[in-house]
């Protein structure tokens, strides 16, 4: 999700080519190519650009249509609806061929992993792990995060672990409804990361961006990351 | 003048083919790309507008210039082809190949969640942009690859 302001323009992009399974778009404006995975302009006018990211999470729909009741939902278009992929496509993709694979850390190319670049380090988690721990504290670029996994046992979020006005990283512990417990406080958190009760009620963790990709796709555009729970 | 002429349009329809194809060949699912390739592709297809116009008024004025040296019947109806293949390889240049594969949703339909009908647990990216919440289902953004839209007055581009 990007941003499409930039150097003084707004920006209307069109698909305009894949690039080691990646597509690369073009804008109408400057018919400069962009990479999607980064949001870095590879060629014309506006080379070397960096579109700003806007942050999003990969939810259930009924996750968030329960914390956005008021929100609105893309429609189909009814003209190519049948194309647009059936409801196992995860499933069909592993299956896929990639065109590159690295073999490191005991990982396979169609590995599910959840993917940080922050704090000037980039580190991966396979999506197994995270759905198997619910709940991970870890370190990126040495600042503290955790990566919760939500009520409905699929969706994910990550946050940064500070609290204003607490020192270090509180240590989190997940109840099997999905609440989180910060067990210094006894505040219950959402997983909006929102503080719901006790003394950090209305207090918000920050939001960490996160990516789902595979790994061959993760590991060619972040050559030096690091993969939690493996050497 | 019929030889140089014959030559010119040779090289129109190699050069004009060769516009054509390799950015495709390059820019293909399931092929690898080295980046230095791809620049290349990249810089093709932008410098190929301009490059096919010139392509094709010179492949015009060479099969005129070589139709005015009274060439055997046979040998003009060649000439004519193969300009004819030139100005066609130029507008083929002109299509966008992989929105033709997957349309691009120029005018993006939303409606409220409550009025949406999806299974919960259909995947979505959701954004929330100053309080406007949006969800674009996975299914339907997977095809198009790419939807402009505009959220509490950001223009954002979901992209998957």
């Amino acid at each position: 999700m990007w941003n499409r302001e930039i150097a003084g323009l707004r920006l209307t992009f069109h698909l305009a080519g894949i690039n080691n399974q990646n597509f690369l778009m073009r804008d109408d404006q400057t018919g400069t190519y962009w990479q999607q995975i980064s949001g870095k302009a590879v060629s014309g006018p506006l080379r070397g650009s960096q579109l700003a990211l806007v942050h999003s999470d990969e939810l259930n729909f009924g996750t968030w249509r329960s914390e956005e009741p008021s929100g609105t939902v893309l429609q189909d278009n009814s003209k190519y609806r049948s194309q647009y992929e059936p409801k196992d496509w995860d499933v069909r993709m592993q299956r896929t061929q990639t065109v590159m694979d690295f073999h490191e850390h005991g990982l396979h190319a169609r590995d599910l992993m959840l993917g940080i670049r922050a704090f000037g380090a980039s580190r991966a988690y396979l999506y197994d792990d995270v759905h198997q721990e619910k709940l991970i504290l870890d370190h990126v670029g040495g600042e503290p995060v955790l990566l919760v996994v939500g009520p409905d046992g699929q969706s994910v979020r990550a946050f940064r672990d500070r609290i204003p006005e607490a020192a270090g990283a509180p240590a989190f512990y997940r109840r099997p409804d999905g609440i989180l417990m910060d067990a210094a406080s006894g505040s219950e958190w959402n997983f909006r990361g929102c503080a719901v009760s006790g003394p950090n009620q209305g207090t918000c963790l920050a939001p960490v961006d996160m990516l789902k990709d595979y790994w061959f796709d993760w590991r060619n555009y972040n050559p030096k990351t690091t993969v939690y729970g493996r050497r | 003048m019929q030889r140089i002429s014959r030559n010119v349009l040779l090289a129109c329809l190699l050069f004009s083919f060769a516009l054509l194809v390799y950015p495709v060949y390059v820019i293909t699912p399931f092929r690898a790309q080295g980046a230095r390739e791809l620049a290349v592709a990249l810089a093709v297809l932008q410098a190929r507008p301009v490059a096919d116009l010139s392509i094709c008024m010179a492949a015009l004025a060479a099969l005129v210039y070589y139709w005015r040296s009274r060439p055997r019947r046979w040998r003009g109806a060649l000439a004519t082809l193969s300009a004819l293949l030139v100005f066609a390889f130029a507008a083929l240049a002109r299509i966008n190949i992989y929105e033709l594969m997957f349309h691009s949703d120029d005018h993006p339909a939303f409606a409220s969640a409550s009025q949406t009908k999806l299974d919960k647990d259909e995947k979505v990216i959701a954004v929330n942009l100053g309080g406007a919440a949006r969800a674009y289902p996975i299914r339907v953004i997977s095809y198009h690859h790419v939807i402009n839209d505009v959220l509490d007055k950001t223009a954002i581009v979901a992209t998957y």
